[in-house]
């Protein structure tokens, strides 16, 4: 064992994650907060070239003032399949032109046309929602953040891994713990307000595979409840390369076959075919595939000739790089028969709060992913989301300052956080954690365990996942680097578990959880959170009726309601 | 998957290893020998650490400043599992 020691670092707001939600709360915080306020981000990584925000176009949901924000909000919800904190997604929306004024503020450019007018576009399957990205996507988006908070004051802590959360000498929540990412010293970092924003947890399976999003789990360990943990973000995909656009290619001609030819979205979807939400294009593959009919393809050969290299341009950096370096031989299979299957790219647990973004427990925030408000979060609303609750969560931590006792640490405890980091480093050991993180993934993808369920399939993965975490809990890190790695499988290994139980927990159909022994939506019982707390060391499950102070299923349908339920016209 | 870096154009402005969001690339001491016995240069150089856990980002090709890293599109360790 070695001997404690590290550094101390002293904060009034901590920021972990350096995401859109993360760089948001950070800014919020220092311009909310009295002149002196000491506000810190800190990632694992370097903080503006780092999250899932930088590695996208960084399209996001603007209501001008012209526009009708109950039309939006009321769509949104319904394209949420009501899974949604109506009043918080509301103030998301009505912030979000000031957000975008922001954000010019700090030098990002969004396109105009001639007479000065945002470009912006609608965006999947919602009629009055209108997105726009700045110009040089989530790169720029992220570096003028980092750039904006440097020249405000907020301390950057680069490549720092957060590893536990500080509860001190009270109730509240002090600050947080971790390490540095490359030479593994040791941190504490004492705050009055800590907000997570570490995004929602993954399995490294998404486009972009340094999010983790373990600040979801430290926040539960800490005492906050989560939920949304039966929805997840599953997206057909090819599985050598990465290839977005399904939407744009649908609607340009492209059509879902299976292994015989066969156009299948329309047997399972009479109504949207090929055009029905994504999730629901994931489950109508894992019936094919549960028939024996895969492998299932994107025939993109009646994409007109002409706009075919449209699908092999983007205006984001690396995918630029990406489609320009392709080999003739990929580019000719995108435009073939491409065999396509769903990937899983995120879950969608995240921490519970209310709509000033304040968890249960005292001192902790959470915006972004990390943040429970909704369960879905399709292109444009994603980000959006991430902008307003940052924003949300950075003036409740300033709120805070005022309401919270000091906070003190608790030497015992900051030792004990210490002991648990060093106690899974061992020089000797070989760096394994890659080979359980496979067969986590073996689990957690299978069709019929993550998008086609059934409690007879998910109870025996639960027993698998056991054999799993035995194997496990035998490991050690021989570096910093397998460390970090050795943590990030911990918490996905916990996460799998509370997916798994919630999955059973929810015996209903909706958004992108998929029964197979209860194919049907049932707002009657299910209308509703699951919220899971820690209790003595098992995920306990309650229901938490959802407030619709805005929409309820029922009422007037637009695209999204359509779409989004099972037989509705 | 990150493929080379052409370290001998190298200038270890260490760019790479920043950006790097998994940490792939590690700038390393490299010594090498000079005319007089005993004493050698050093310089701060990239290596491909754990190039198993590229994410194929792209983020070292696109802000190198001199051209020297090269990233391989297709993502030879995505998780096939369905």
């Amino acid at each position: 064992m070695s001997e404690f020691g590290g550094t101390l670092i002293d904060t009034d707001i901590l920021v972990i994650g350096a995401g859109a939600g993360g760089l948001l709360a950070a800014l919020s915080a220092k311009r909310h907060g009295a002149p002196g306020t000491r506000v810190s981000i800190a990632d694992t990584w370097l903080v503006g070239r780092t999250g899932h925000t930088a590695f996208s176009n960084a399209w996001t949901v603007v209501v001008e003032p012209e526009d009708d924000l109950e039309a939006i909000t009321r769509e949104i919800i319904a394209g949420n399949d009501w899974m949604a904190d109506q009043v918080l997604v509301r103030e998301v929306l009505a912030m979000s032109w000031d957000r975008l004024k922001d954000l010019e503020g700090l030098d990002l450019k969004f396109p105009k046309d001639d007479r000065g007018r945002y470009i912006r576009r609608p965006t999947r399957g919602l009629d009055d929602t209108r997105v726009l990205c700045p110009v040089g996507g989530g790169l720029e988006f992220s570096w003028r953040l980092r750039q904006g908070l440097e020249a405000e004051g907020v301390q950057i802590l680069d490549r720092i891994f957060v590893t536990g959360l500080m509860r001190g000498r009270g109730d509240a929540i002090v600050g947080a713990v971790g390490i540095h990412s490359r030479t593994g010293a040791f941190h504490a970092i004492k705050a009055h307000a800590t907000v997570v924003c570490t995004n929602a947890i993954t399995f490294r399976s998404g486009f972009v595979r340094d999010i983790t999003g373990t600040g979801t789990l430290l926040a539960y360990k800490a005492g906050a409840a989560l939920r949304n943990a039966e929805f997840s973000y599953t997206r057909p995909g090819t599985p050598r390369f990465y290839f977005e656009g399904i939407t744009f290619a649908i609607q340009e001609g492209a059509r879902f076959v299976n292994a015989k030819g066969e156009r299948f979205m329309p047997r399972h979807e009479p109504i949207w075919g090929d055009e029905a939400d994504v999730p629901r294009i994931a489950r109508a593959m894992a019936i094919e595939r549960q028939q024996g009919n895969d492998p299932l393809y994107l025939d993109m050969s009646l994409v007109p000739e002409s706009i075919r290299e449209t699908f092999i341009k983007s205006k984001v950096k690396w995918m630029e790089y990406f489609y320009r370096k392709l080999g003739k031989e990929t580019q000719t299979e995108i435009f073939g028969s491409t065999p396509y299957y769903p990937q899983n790219q995120m879950t969608k647990m995240g921490i519970r709060t209310d709509a000033a973004c304040r968890s249960d427990v005292p001192g902790l925030l959470s915006a972004g992913l990390a943040q429970a408000g909704a369960a879905n979060h399709f292109a444009g609303f994603h980000i959006g989301m991430c902008i307003g609750t940052g924003w949300i969560a950075g003036r409740s931590a300033v709120e805070d300052l005022g309401r919270l006792r000091a906070p003190v640490l608790d030497a015992a405890e900051v030792r004990a956080l210490h002991a648990e980091i060093d106690r899974e480093r061992n020089d000797a050991e070989e760096a394994a954690s890659d080979r359980v993180l496979r067969d986590l993934q073996a689990l957690m993808f299978a069709w019929d365990v993550s998008v086609w369920k059934h409690a007879a399939r998910l109870e025996p993965a639960l027993d698998r996942l056991a054999t799993i975490r035995e194997r496990f809990g035998a490991l050690a890190a021989p570096h910093t680097h397998e460390l970090v790695r050795l943590k990030e499988t911990e918490a996905m290994l916990l996460a799998a578990e509370i997916i798994l139980k919630a999955s059973l927990y929810r015996t209903e159909s909706r958004l992108s959880h998929f029964r197979e022994d209860c194919d049907l939506r049932d707002d009657a019982n299910w209308l509703c959170w699951v919220d899971i707390c820690d209790g003595r060391g098992a995920p306990q499950f309650s229901k938490t009726p959802i407030r619709t102070p805005i929409s309820a299923p029922g009422g007037p349908e637009g695209r999204a309601v359509k779409r989004a339920v099972k037989g509705a016209a | 998957m990150i493929e080379t870096i052409d370290v001998a154009h190298c200038t270890g402005c260490g760019i790479c290893d920043l950006v790097c969001p998994a940490d792939v690339i590690h700038m390393e001491d490299v010594a090498r020998e000079t005319e007089v016995q005993g004493l050698a240069q050093h310089k701060l150089l990239p290596v491909i650490k754990f190039r198993e856990h590229c994410i194929t980002c792209f983020s070292c090709e696109i802000f190198c400043p001199e051209t020297i890293v090269d990233v391989h599109p297709v993502v030879k360790n995505r998780p096939r599992a369905w």
